[in-house]
């Protein structure tokens, strides 16, 4: 039931805000155009179709943070697609005799032939999207060129179905632009919604952290798939509109310069919430008709003054704010806080897991360099095991050999009954362990308390059979609470080092991996991160598994001590034991304490 | 067996040019993460450059000078005005920062200059054919794979042998361990820049030599194949944008010589086909034939 209610506050959230923006967006059109002329008229009408446009980019580049350079091709796709069913039988048996797939006797109206645009991009499209989302880096964003390329090619080439480069004509036109109106409306709301469910929040998560994501349950593919799907639904609908509201299609729309008018708009604006793309599909329409008319139509400047403006206006914005003139200033996100109710908290007791974290006798080499030579640990549920050894003993790689970033090339690594020898990071994550990093990987651009409820969403999903305490519960242990609403790349070091905790936490892991949680820290502030790591692994009941230098920390926080030297282990025990041993104290303690 | 001969010989020197272009970009990425997309503006710079030198009395025999020279300080310009304010950005802002100066870059040749080509002589010789064995061969085929193959081994030697080769490779393997061990920042971008200049100057003489004229947007059909072939190559590897640019090179005049021979009427999509393989290429290895590893920790 609350799931319900939960997802009624989400939709009236979402159109709100896209009430509000298109209302912003409206007047300022209408003190515009009632200045007077048709030409006024088609500029708002090429500014809507933009506005889709540019929507349909920010569902993907935005949450996702992966450039593409082909989203134009789609919208051709779905331009063309209108007019091959959209014009009138007789006209299209004349301009295209020879049409292929039986579509010489297809007729649809407006509404039909749209939603038939947006069903053969989303097929489409879809199919393509499975490449650029498998792939990483510049990968997807050459793929993406590629398609560019090759749609080009096939409209300019198969002239059976597109007549050439000349384009088709006779699409029948829409009456006035209250039709886009709608459909920069629809575009917004489904913006917007997008970015309040799940996989659209994962989505953000993979464009904040590539790495940190998968290792709290997050998978990659899907997130990015998802988001590439419901883009390529938005880039359908502006195509076909732009068709529509044109009457004609040809391949000189849909270049890649158009399409980088449409992410200039994009970044400009910025690109990380729905707001920033308005504000840029405004800004840079205004700005380019404003620069076109500096120019004299008579001679060739009409061209050039825009490319000047684009130029002028994205590098300025990428020297002095790269992340656009809103950056995270979202209209959605600001009512999204207002609305912010903490969920009553189930007063469920903690209660520790019935798993034991064993990885035994891992080999790991590095070309002939030997890094782990059969070294393991063995972590009880509810323990908090610390991991020592001098610099190159092997701890990290142990630690990213269980959360599978290592492979290791013998040995086994279990949790229960459960076989992670071999699994993927994302996999480990929702089996149960939950890791922290040495070099600080949070969701920087999300609120402190956004950090938290993401790594809550894997957790709704995937450990549902454990105590699962809400955010603020978790900030709260974490010594966070005030910070909750910052955004958490502003936090100090020592907080963002908490944040880290809290956000492993938060996916009710069976055992929380903490990669030098105090590196960095004073004294004072690596004591109260013995509390912070207590109070919140209690809270969940996890084990812990911990590394760090600060000998101190560790022996304060653990009930065992293992110490590796050269991939081996040296000694083991209680932290008084380990103390003791003179082994330790020549290889480790000897040189450093 | 001719045709076959002459292909390849056309490949690899559409093939060499694209991978100077790459070389030049795959080398800025390696020391700063920034994809650079203002790379194939230098060519413009050049085109103009050589340009304006016949225009007052300029002759083909100084002319590399003038192509490298204005190329080198092109490059090393935008480092100083652009990139180096955001240096430490994200990847996607270095990247649309240069973006952005490919973009002033055209306006600024069509307001100043004009948007419409601007030609110049060639020299006379670069057409003129000779025969080996019976296949015959343009002058400007050999003087484009000796100068590729002269240029490709001044660059290996001065990054395997001189201080500031050695720099950058260090830099570009880790740039704060390499700022640790005594290297300046300023001093080793700046020289990047420098050099991915020259090498684009290289490979300007060698586009306009064939076809000499200069117009606004002339470098980024050539920039985006470029990119792509580092790439492909794995980008911040040297060898990788080498083998990337010819890759690319052979396979476009492969795939349009021999393609309306294996699928009748297909012709016209060659350009379709051969960006279907690259796309397929990155779903297979995304991250191109030599994966660089950077040093990013966890």
């Amino acid at each position: 039931m609350s799931g319900v209610n939960a997802g009624l506050l989400r939709l009236t959230r979402s159109t709100l805000a896209s009430a509000a923006l298109v209302a912003i967006v409206a007047a300022l059109a209408m003190a515009y155009t009632s200045g007077g002329g048709a030409s006024r008229d088609s500029l708002i009408a090429e500014m809507l179709s933009n506005f889709i446009l540019v929507l349909g980019m920010q569902v993907f580049i935005g949450n996702t943070g992966v450039l593409s350079f082909g989203h134009m091709a789609f919208a051709q796709i779905a331009a063309y697609a209108t007019a091959v069913v959209g014009i009138p039988l007789a006209a299209k048996a004349k301009a295209l005799p020879d049409i292929p797939f039986g579509l010489d006797s297809v007729h649809y109206g407006p509404l039909g032939a749209t939603v038939f645009a947006i069903v053969v991009t989303i097929i489409i499209g879809g199919i393509f999207g499975i490449a650029v989302s498998r792939a990483s880096g510049l990968a997807p964003t050459m793929i993406t060129l590629a398609a560019l390329f090759v749609v080009e090619q096939l409209v300019k080439n198969w002239k059976e179905l597109t007549r050439g480069a000349g384009g088709l004509s006779g699409i029948p036109r829409l009456e006035g632009n209250g039709w886009l109106w709608v459909g920069a409306f629809v575009a917004l709301v489904v913006a917007h919604l997008f970015q309040e469910t799940r996989i659209g929040r994962f989505a953000i998560a993979t464009r904040e952290d590539e790495l940190a994501a998968p290792a709290l349950g997050i998978r990659l593919f899907s997130a990015r798939w998802a988001a590439w799907v419901v883009s390529m639904g938005l880039i359908a609908l502006g195509g076909s509109l732009r068709a529509q509201s044109l009457g004609s299609v040809n391949p000189k729309q849909f270049t890649l310069d158009s399409g980088i008018l449409i992410l200039v708009m994009l970044v400009v604006g910025g690109m990380r919430c729905v707001s920033g793309a308005v504000l840029g599909t405004v800004l840079i329409t205004a700005g380019n008709e404003l620069f076109r008319q500096l120019g004299d139509p008579q001679r060739l400047d009409i061209e050039r003054f825009p490319d000047l403006f684009l130029g002028g206006t994205m590098l300025l914005v990428m020297l002095l704010r790269p992340g656009g003139l809103l950056g995270d200033r979202d209209l959605a996100g600001w009512l999204r806080r207002r609305t912010y109710r903490r969920p009553p908290p189930t007063g469920e007791e903690p209660r520790a897991g019935s798993n034991t974290l064993v990885a035994a006798e891992i080999e790991v080499h590095f070309g002939g360099f030997v890094a782990l030579d059969g070294a393991g640990v063995t972590v009880r549920p509810g323990e908090v095991v610390g991991l020592i050894g001098p610099n190159g003993a092997g701890k990290t790689t142990l630690f990213n050999v269980i959360t599978g970033i290592v492979h290791e090339q013998g040995g086994r690594v279990t949790l229960g009954d459960r076989e992670l020898t071999d699994a993927k990071p994302v996999d480990i994550a929702r089996a149960g362990l939950a890791r922290t990093f040495q070099n600080l990987r949070l969701f920087k651009n999300l609120s402190v308390r956004e950090n938290v409820t993401l790594t809550e969403l894997v957790a709704a999903r995937h450990r549902s059979h454990r105590v699962r305490p809400d955010a603020d519960t978790l900030l709260a242990d974490a010594g966070l609470t005030e910070w909750a609403d910052r955004q958490a790349g502003t936090l100090d070091y020592g907080n963002q080092r908490r944040l880290e905790l809290a956000r492993a936490a938060a996916l009710a892991p069976d055992f929380l991996l903490l990669d030098e949680p105090t590196s960095g820290m004073s004294d004072q502030e690596s004591q109260a991160m013995v509390e912070s790591v207590r109070s919140v692994a209690t809270r969940v009941g996890a084990g812990v598994l911990v590394i760090d230098h600060d000998l101190g920390f560790i022996t304060r926080i653990s009930d065992h001590i293992v110490v590796l030297n050269e991939g081996r282990i040296l000694a083991e025990g209680t932290p008084a034991a380990v103390r003791a041993n003179p082994l330790v104290a020549e290889a480790y303690l000897g040189s450093s304490a | 067996m001719t045709k076959l001969i002459q292909t390849i010989v056309d490949g690899l020197g559409v093939g060499s040019t694209y991978a100077l272009l790459a070389l030049g970009i795959s080398l800025i990425f390696g020391v700063m993460h920034l994809v650079n997309f203002a790379h194939g503006e230098l060519i413009t710079v050049g085109a103009y450059a050589s340009y304006f030198f016949f225009l007052h009395g300029g002759s083909w025999w100084w002319m590399p000078f003038v192509i490298i020279g204005s190329a080198v300080l092109a490059s090393v310009a935008t480092e100083l005005v652009a990139f180096r304010w955001v240096r430490n950005a994200s990847p996607f802002t270095l990247l649309l920062t240069s973006f952005a100066l490919e973009r002033l870059s055209h306006a600024l040749w069509q307001i100043f200059v004009s948007p419409k080509q601007r030609a110049f002589p060639k020299p006379a010789w670069v057409f003129n054919q000779f025969k080996v064995a019976g296949v015959s061969f343009e002058v400007m085929d050999v003087v484009t794979i000796a100068v590729t193959a002269a240029t490709l081994a001044l660059t290996a030697v001065v990054f395997k042998r001189t201080l500031f080769g050695i720099s950058v490779r260090g830099a570009a393997e880790d740039f704060d361990a390499a700022r640790l061990m005594g290297v300046r920042a300023n001093r080793v971008i700046s020289g990047a820049f420098a050099f991915a200049g020259l090498l684009a100057g290289v490979a300007a003489c060698l586009i306009l030599m064939r076809s000499p004229a200069a117009e606004p947007s002339m470098g980024s059909d050539w920039l985006l194949k470029a990119v792509i072939a580092a790439v492909i190559g794995g980008l911040g590897s040297f060898t990788g944008a080498v083998v990337g640019g010819l890759v690319l090179g052979l396979l476009e005049t492969l795939t349009r010589a021999y393609l309306p021979e294996l699928a009748v009427g297909w012709d016209k999509f060659s350009t379709a086909v051969v960006f279907v393989l690259i796309a397929v290429f990155f779903v297979i290895r995304p991250d191109g034939v030599f994966k660089v590893s950077h040093a990013e920790r966890v």
